[in-house]
């Protein structure tokens, strides 16, 4: 690469509450149009903000988790520019004294390194409403203008397309552990917009462009890619990049020219008179600290190194906090780590893909889960009748050993009365036995099979296997 | 201000003026400006700005919903639209 | 009831002091019961009274029917009394006359050919003729002090912050509050005791804590120099502090040497707030639309070309141009740096006086139009009165002498939260000197 490239972004997430972040109403856009709306988020003359306490407490988990250093008096200013889907014509946001300032994330790269990435700054602001556009009009709901919007800008220390997915999907999975977010792209509670630039290494950054419109973390990638390619392709040709806004337009794949530098806002920042500056207390940042997380990659860390798993197993574990959460459950229950993640990884989730249920919504509590496994561990069932019985325990909503108990799926490991079986099977098979007695052991299997059917699986095998070998080469 | 500065600022604060509103705004806000520029005698050395007075204080709400009223705000607030279809509030396209 | 609305009627031929005059609109909205139990109270049209509309004295919320109620209004109501209409103003608060209201001309009761001083004009002149015993105004550098002074009521603007702004339309956030305009200093504390408090509405509301210290022995006076007043307005003082000398008080002159620079600095702060505030009337939720537009950029230019007076345009200019980047730090940054300066300036004077007197305005009432003042002499007039808004002080409009014929006020201001140290003084000048009414005044609204 002739080129070096630098990409920063700005991810803008909505916060989960009851209420928007100014007024009292619902903090629920999907509703009726213009339904969630009050003098205050309309933008009434006369109404004034009114701050919401959980906006708060959220944002500075978030700048907690990234790092940050908290501004001790954190300020809220005015952004000025007139746009129809912003009520007052201004936004409340924080421009000088952000809550957060100067943090970190340590982004996981493909190779397994960290990379520690710079956070610029993490502010709390108000949300816009929606417009939609049709060939003559255009409609406005406002509902979703004054809920709670926190914006994370990173320094431009990613250097590909690759590793701004990569961050936007480790820093979603962040704010999902924290509770901040549901972190949905598609719906727009997880925003991106990214910017790059590339210079001949060691002449420092170069001139930016902004793409806009990316709504999945692939679209990051593939838009900054582009762009990355697009900028090497100008100054190959001794062209200058110009400073703009840029579209991304996932059909075509191409980025297009949304604004210049030219007609950018002069956005007249001014501090809100209608806020007093929030100072963040100690005992408010105590109450964020007690809430903190072990953050996933921290999570991952700690599976990898404390209880043996592999680095995929811990991945798919520190995928969801839930996930986590409930393996931390069962650990905690004395289970042992790699029959917990394998079980979970495969057979549970197995079940919950096929009812599309999250293990939340799903009867496998982590005490069931332990129960299940005490009982193939002390070689109650097999493993096999284990892997029926967790579907019988989705279906029934019940405990394992009363499901095992009302079925009979206890294995039989009473010496007489398996005999009795084997017998019968022998009886019943006289041309296998000689086989297996002249050598062909291969065909045990097919006794063991015969066994199976007979008892339901019920059956300890290792018992059972025994008493054939001795029973048919025994007798001899 | 010369009339160039001001049809600039007058874009930015969404004001349209006609020309007679050119012509004596520049000589008002000239005028104001010139009134402005006395604070450039005043010795502020060291003094921090005050954007608000008093406040100690946080002040912050309960994250909870108003007790309902009963009646249908949301309503009354749609009655004051001046163009609108069904709920949605209308506007010219935006281009 | 009917002899009331007579009274109002014929007073209103002549004073224009109400937009909306209808004693039983919000009647119902009003407690039977309560101190204040059937008393009519006027509010300035930028304060939200459901029911009623709210124009701020401008086109373009000509036909705006408020669906709220204002805290500090709803309070009043709370204790019986009962709003009977909405004041004439200055559009949006921004003049000192009320002629700068686009729905019609209030005059003074004093001598109708003057004005009644603004921005609540109404209100003062209402209170004035005897219409209510009381009214809400609102009072960004000194509108309702200036009112109260040029038709002879008293006129409060309380400590920033201890009355809620919930449901007045803003114009100057950090500089404004809701104030009063009364006929006697004992309504005026009854009305402020009502309507203060902390607001979960107004985020800017602070808790009130006076310092017990009601009386007071010295009082500063500001040393006023040559051609600072016109003669009756410097007679007036004169007679003013003549009499808290001969009450008792202990009077030391004192100077304000940041007080030439007020004016501007009020002027930097108030329109940048202003240019942001008046963004939202865009012909979008509410409000005056204009029909025609292409665009919604057109439809919010052409609503805020005609919606929008003369004044009121420059002021948002001038606010914009002052935030604009690379002019802050001449500006903006700067008139907050003023301010901390006056602020330090009464400080100091509050180390050795418990109270300061200082003029409300230049002159006494001016005639309609240019023609005694010009917008910007009117402008610069509100040093006096401005300060106390840069400083977030409280501050007293007490009627004083009649000169010619023409009411003139004095203004008291103390220590943050010292409102009632100013209510003890004006209730010592009102015993020996009560205040006088206009003629035709009878207090109808009382039988």
């Amino acid at each position: 690469m002739k080129y070096q490239s630098f990409v920063g972004l700005e991810i803008h997430i909505q916060l989960i509450s009851e209420t928007k972040v100014f007024c009292s109403c619902p903090n629920n856009f999907g509703d009726e149009p213009n339904t969630n709306i009050c003098p205050v988020c309309l933008g009434y003359p006369g109404a004034l903000p009114s701050l919401n306490e959980e906006a708060v407490f959220k944002a500075l988990k978030v700048c907690k988790a990234l790092n940050c250093h908290i501004n001790e008096k954190a300020v809220f200013d005015r952004k000025n520019y007139f746009y129809p889907d912003m009520p007052k014509n201004y936004q409340i946001t924080q421009f000088e004294s952000p809550f957060g300032v100067d943090g970190y994330f340590n982004l996981e790269l493909d190779d397994g390194s960290f990379k520690k990435i710079r956070i610029h700054d993490v502010h709390l602001e108000e949300d816009a409403g929606k417009m939609i556009h049709d060939g003559y009009q255009s409609r406005l709901d406002y509902n979703r203008a004054g809920t709670p919007l926190l914006e994370i800008v990173t320094e431009p220390d990613l250097v590909a397309g690759r590793d701004a997915e990569l961050f936007v999907q480790q820093f979603r999975q962040m704010v999902r552990y924290l509770e901040v977010t549901d972190g949905n792209m598609e719906e727009g509670s997880l925003r991106c917009d990214a910017n790059t630039s590339i210079n001949l290494p060691g002449m420092g950054l170069g001139t930016k462009t902004e793409v806009k419109n990316l709504n999945s973390s692939r679209f990051v990638n593939k838009a900054l890619t582009y762009e990355i390619k697009r900028h090497g392709k100008i100054l190959d040709k001794g062209g200058e990049i110009i400073q703009e806004t840029r579209l991304w337009d996932e059909k075509t794949s191409t980025s297009k020219s949304m604004r210049t530098k030219e007609d950018s806002h002069d956005y007249r920042y001014f501090p809100e008179p209608d806020l007093p500056p929030y100072r963040v207390t100690a005992e408010m940042m105590g109450k964020v600290e007690s809430a903190m997380v072990e953050l996933p990659n921290d999570r991952k860390k700690r599976y990898i190194k404390d209880q043996n798993l592999s680095v995929e197993q811990a991945a798919f574990i520190t995928g969801e906090r839930e996930t986590a959460d409930w393996f931390d459950s069962l650990l905690k229950l004395g289970a042992e780590s790699n029959q917990s993640a394998s079980w979970l990884s495969g057979d549970i989730q197995k079940v919950l893909n096929r009812e599309e249920v999250t293990l939340e919504e799903s009867p496998f509590t982590a005490e069931r889960i332990k129960e299940l496994f005490d009982l193939i561990n002390t070689k109650k069932i097999s493993n096999n009748i284990g892997k029926d019985l967790l579907q019988a325990m989705f279906k029934e909503d019940k405990d394992p050993s009363l499901l095992v108990k009302e079925k009979g799926l206890e294995q039989v490991s009473d010496t007489g009365a398996v005999e009795k079986v084997v017998d019968e099977v022998l009886a019943a098979h006289p041309a296998v036995v000689d086989a297996v007695r002249a050598g062909e052991d291969k065909q045990v299997g097919f006794l063991m099979g015969q066994l199976m059917k007979a008892t339901g699986g019920k059956v300890n095998p290792q018992m059972a296997r025994e008493i054939i070998m001795n029973k048919i080469k025994g007798s001899e | 201000m010369d009339k160039g500065e001001l049809v600039k600022t007058a874009a930015l604060a969404k004001l349209k003026l006609d020309e007679n509103e050119v012509e004596t705004l520049a000589i008002e806000v000239s005028a104001m400006l010139e009134n402005f520029s006395m604070m450039m005698e005043a010795d502020v050395e060291g003094l921090e700005p005050t954007t608000q007075t008093l406040q100690q204080e946080n002040r912050t709400r309960r994250d909870e919903g108003p007790i309902d009223s009963g009646d249908n705000l949301s309503n009354d607030l749609l009655e004051r639209v001046p163009e609108k279809e069904g709920r949605f509030i209308v506007i010219p396209n935006v281009i | 009831m009917k002899k009331y609305k007579e009274y109002v009627e014929n007073w209103e031929k002549k004073i224009g002091s109400f937009l909306q005059f209808d004693p039983e609109k919000a009647k119902a909205d009003s407690s039977s019961e309560g101190p204040l139990k059937g008393i009519p109270f006027g509010v300035k049209d930028n304060i939200a009274v459901k029911g009623f509309d709210m124009t701020c004295g401008s086109k373009i919320l000509e036909n705006f029917n408020c669906p709220y109620t204002a805290t500090a209004v709803e309070k009043l109501q709370n204790k019986g009394a009962v709003v009977v209409g909405k004041m004439n103003m200055d559009e949006f608060g921004m003049g000192s006359s009320t002629d700068n209201s686009a729905l019609g001309e209030t005059n003074n009761p004093w001598d109708t050919s003057r004005v009644a001083g603004g921005s609540s004009g109404g209100s003062a002149a209402a209170v004035a003729a005897g219409l209510v015993p009381f009214a809400l105004g609102s009072d960004t550098g000194g509108s309702v002090r200036q009112p109260a002074s040029f038709c002879g009521v008293y006129g409060l603007k309380p400590t920033y912050g201890t009355v809620s702004r919930y449901g007045l339309t803003a114009y100057a956030s950090s500089l404004e509050t809701i104030g009063i305009c009364a006929e006697s200093t004992a309504m005026t504390r009854d009305v402020f005791n009502i309507i203060k408090g902390i607001d979960v509405m107004d985020n800017t509301t602070v808790d009130y804590k006076p310092s017990g210290k009601d009386d007071s022995n010295t009082i500063a006076v500001l040393k006023v120099g040559e051609g600072d007043l016109s003669d009756d307005v410097l007679n007036s003082y004169k007679v003013s502090q003549q009499r808290i000398t001969d009450l008792g008080y202990t009077v030391t002159e004192v100077e304000l040497p940041t007080l030439k620079y007020v004016v501007p600095a009020y002027y930097v702060i108030a329109t940048a707030e202003a240019s942001a505030n008046l963004a939202r009337f865009n012909g979008i939720r509410y409000g005056l639309a204009e029909k025609g537009a292409e665009t919604p950029s057109d439809l919010m230019q052409m609503s805020r070309h005609s919606g929008f007076g003369d004044e009121v345009k420059l002021r948002i200019l001038l606010g914009t141009y002052v935030l604009r980047s690379g002019f802050q730090d001449q500006y903006y940054h700067r008139a907050q740096k003023i301010r901390t300066a006056i602020l330090n300036d009464f400080n100091r004077i509050f180390e050795q006086a418990d109270a300061l007197m200082l003029p409300v305005f230049p002159t006494g009432a001016f005639h309609h139009g240019s023609s005694d003042l010009t917008q910007l002499q009117q402008k610069s007039a509100d040093l006096y009165t401005c300060s106390a808004n840069l400083a977030g002080l409280p501050a007293l409009a007490v009627p004083s002498t009649i000169e010619k014929g023409l009411p003139i006020g004095v203004q008291f201001t103390a220590p943050a939260f010292e409102e009632e140290r100013l209510f003890r003084i004006s209730e010592k000048l009102e015993e020996v000197f009560p205040v006088q009414n206009p003629e035709g005044y009878s207090k109808e609204w009382n039988k």
